[in-house]
């Protein structure tokens, strides 16, 4: 979890951006990726998860952020305007925890967001594990990266996918979690998506966190906590965020999701540490 | 990453001015399609003009097996022109050998679908449905997800496409795209029109386009009256009306959603009408227990080359489909059909005797368009 510092004020960056060079500073946030107590290496192969206490070999483990705010010491909460590079464009950034250990996935990995917020002190953050309405059901063909990944794309709802923790090779002993918005409705007229009844955002809000020492972190064996991996209930293999998927109901209970009859609640998934 | 991105933006600003002779070039080419006084043109996306140079590429594209991660499918592969654009077997099955839970759907019409595939409102757009089985994983059809630079470098180094992509996307300064792929394969998708059955003839006018026996089937398929006394018995039109034969129908100037989805009795196995897990149809997407079993009415153009039938493939013949009909549901161990508290109140069963089963099923071939089936400008141009 150690890193470099993170809130480096660089007035020297704002050189060319004219006036609010003056009071921007840089923003950086570490992202981690855990299953437990140990860090998720792609390819490894971990123990006593979920309620029946199953192993899994896990091989990916990738998440879209959507709005990202810090907390003033004003008590406002404020946009982290992004930098534009592969991992980040426009409001959305993603975090990479693989590196093609297996046949899916890119060498590449990304455990950090970073952007510009005005000049100031901050002590809280809160985002959403999604991306915005209008980019999830945009053309998917032509978007920049990181929404041109088609690993991440799940069209059979028009939308990418907003997590995506794989183990195995599918075979059929995977246990995959899919997750991204569902009950989307489309119109030929309106040329797509307009509506998605369950848009699946995962919300992480924090009232102290502090990007100087703290690490967002996502904990695979939290979000599988209560479910049973040995046994797979329904069609589909694992969780892919089907509200007729039966297996997904512990797994949503975690990201503080409604699921079917089942309220949502307060995330598990992410914790700052 | 980055400077390439804004370069694609500015480059139509700089080229602006220049673009006049090309755009006129393209205009003297304006696309033509080619329909009968009774239907209507396609939507086209504003984002993605017919053109003849689009349409070729979109052919050679969908018939290409490069266009699958191992390279052993395309779409034509569950897509075949001599059975509309279907491909004989009651569920597909997809390059890595996966089985899908559905039945491969004719592709014909497919730009006046008002959604696209057996049973999902949100894929409305040819274009965004491409994606579909290209890179889906569940279940794998092309299998190509992740593979997206690898397809580019293979359409990049083939002889044919460079000057192919250039010529349909004269504007693009780098035209070999997943862009210009899915617009490519929509463009030949939405000429794929297949109105020139001998029910089409008949309609503009050709009193000899039909048999007595198809005119009989074709006056119980609109609600006539049966043998045994019954009004529009059969109610075969309510699902499977107007121009394209269903309902589920979007074409230029429409201004409404006609997205319809029907529980045609096929299964009932518990007191929620449930069908087998996994393949319950619009249900599927809306978790709504009103909404299993439900499934998009397929156009009828073609039928009688498009077996076997159903969302799985599960019922073989027509003549089995009209007795499905007739009973109002399917009777299986698992349980009746008949009985699905989903069931659309148009399938209630009707009396037919054979003569009427014989001219209901002759008007049902009499929908088949043989020039759909051996159209050159449909055909596979790998094909020796």
């Amino acid at each position: 979890m150690k890193r470099l510092g993170t809130w480096m004020a660089l007035s020297a960056l704002a050189l060319g951006c004219g006036d609010s060079s003056s009071s921007s500073q840089r923003a950086e946030l570490a992202f981690a990726a855990m299953v437990g107590a140990e860090p998720f290496v792609c390819g490894q192969e971990y123990s006593d998860l979920g309620a029946d206490g199953a192993s899994l070999v896990l091989s990916d483990f990738r998440f879209y952020v959507q709005d990202i705010e810090l907390k003033n010491d004003a008590g406002e909460w404020v946009p982290l305007k992004l930098d534009e590079n592969e991992f980040q464009n426009g409001d959305v950034a993603l975090l990479d925890f693989e590196n093609k250990c297996g046949d899916l996935g890119t060498e590449e990995m990304n455990e950090r967001v970073v952007g510009t917020v005005p000049a100031g002190q901050y002590d809280g953050l809160r985002f959403k594990m999604g991306v915005p309405f209008e980019r999830n059901h945009a053309n998917h063909s032509t978007e920049p990266s990181p929404l041109n990944l088609t690993q991440m794309f799940w069209n059979w709802q028009g939308g990418y996918k907003f997590l995506r923790i794989d183990s195995g090779q599918f075979s059929t002993n995977d246990w995959r979690m899919h997750l991204g918005s569902t009950g989307c409705e489309g119109d030929a007229q309106a040329g797509g998506v307009t509506s998605c009844a369950n848009p699946n955002r995962v919300e992480v809000e924090w009232d102290t966190f502090d990007a100087d020492t703290d690490t967002v972190v996502a904990d695979y064996a939290a979000l599988v906590d209560g479910a049973n991996l040995g046994d797979d209930q329904a069609a589909d293999v694992g969780c892919m965020a089907k509200p007729t998927d039966t297996d997904c109901g512990p797994l949503f209970q975690n990201l503080g999701l409604p699921f079917g009859d089942q309220p949502g609640g307060t995330q598990s998934f992410f914790s700052a540490e | 990453m980055k400077p390439v991105f804004h370069i694609l933006i500015l480059l139509p600003l700089l080229l602006g001015a220049g673009c006049g002779d090309s755009e006129a070039a393209s205009a003297s080419r304006a696309w033509v399609w080619d329909l009968p006084e009774t239907v209507p043109p396609p939507r086209v996306p504003e984002d993605n003009p017919m053109s003849e140079a689009k349409v070729e590429l979109g052919r050679f594209l969908f018939y290409d097996t490069k266009l699958s991660g191992n390279q052993t499918q395309s779409c034509g592969s569950c897509h075949q022109q001599a059975v509309a654009f279907t491909d004989r077997l009651a569920q597909a099955e997809g390059s890595t050998g996966e089985e899908h839970p559905r039945s491969s759907m004719s592709v014909a019409n497919a730009g006046y679908a008002a959604s696209l595939t057996w049973a999902n409102p949100a894929v409305v757009r040819l274009e965004d449905q491409a994606l579909v089985p290209m890179f889906g994983t569940d279940p794998v059809e092309l299998g190509l997800e992740g593979m997206e630079d690898e397809l580019l470098r293979r359409l990049r180094d083939d002889e044919r496409y460079p000057e192919m992509f250039a010529e349909a996307f004269p504007k693009a300064l780098d035209p070999i795209s997943l862009d210009s792929i899915t617009k490519a394969i929509a463009a030949f998708q939405r000429a794929l029109l297949s109105f020139d059955s001998r029910y089409d003839r008949w309609n503009e006018g050709d009193e000899t386009a039909l048999t007595a026996s198809e005119q009989r089937g074709m006056a119980l398929f609109f609600g006539g009256s049966t043998a045994a006394g019954a009004t529009d018995a059969l109610e075969c039109f309510h699902c499977h009306g107007g121009f394209l034969l269903s309902q589920s129908v979007d074409h230029d100037g429409n201004e409404f959603n006609q997205q319809t989805f029907f529980n045609n009795g096929l299964y009932n196995l518990d007191e929620d009408g449930s069908y087998p897990e996994g393949n319950e149809g619009l249900f599927d997407i809306t978790n709504d227990p009103a909404d299993k079993g439900k499934f998009k009415p397929p156009s009828l153009r073609n039928i009688a080359v498009t077996a076997p039938y159903m969302h799985d493939g599960s019922i073989a013949t027509l003549e089995e489909v009209v007795e499905h009909y007739a009973r109002g549901g399917r009777l299986l161990e698992s349980g009746d059909g008949k009985e699905n508290p989903n069931k659309s109140s148009f399938i209630k069963g009707f009396f037919i005797n054979e003569q009427e089963k014989a001219d209901l099923i002759a008007f049902l071939h009499a929908l088949t368009d043989n020039k759909l089936l051996t159209d050159p400008a449909f055909s596979d141009p790998f094909a020796e």
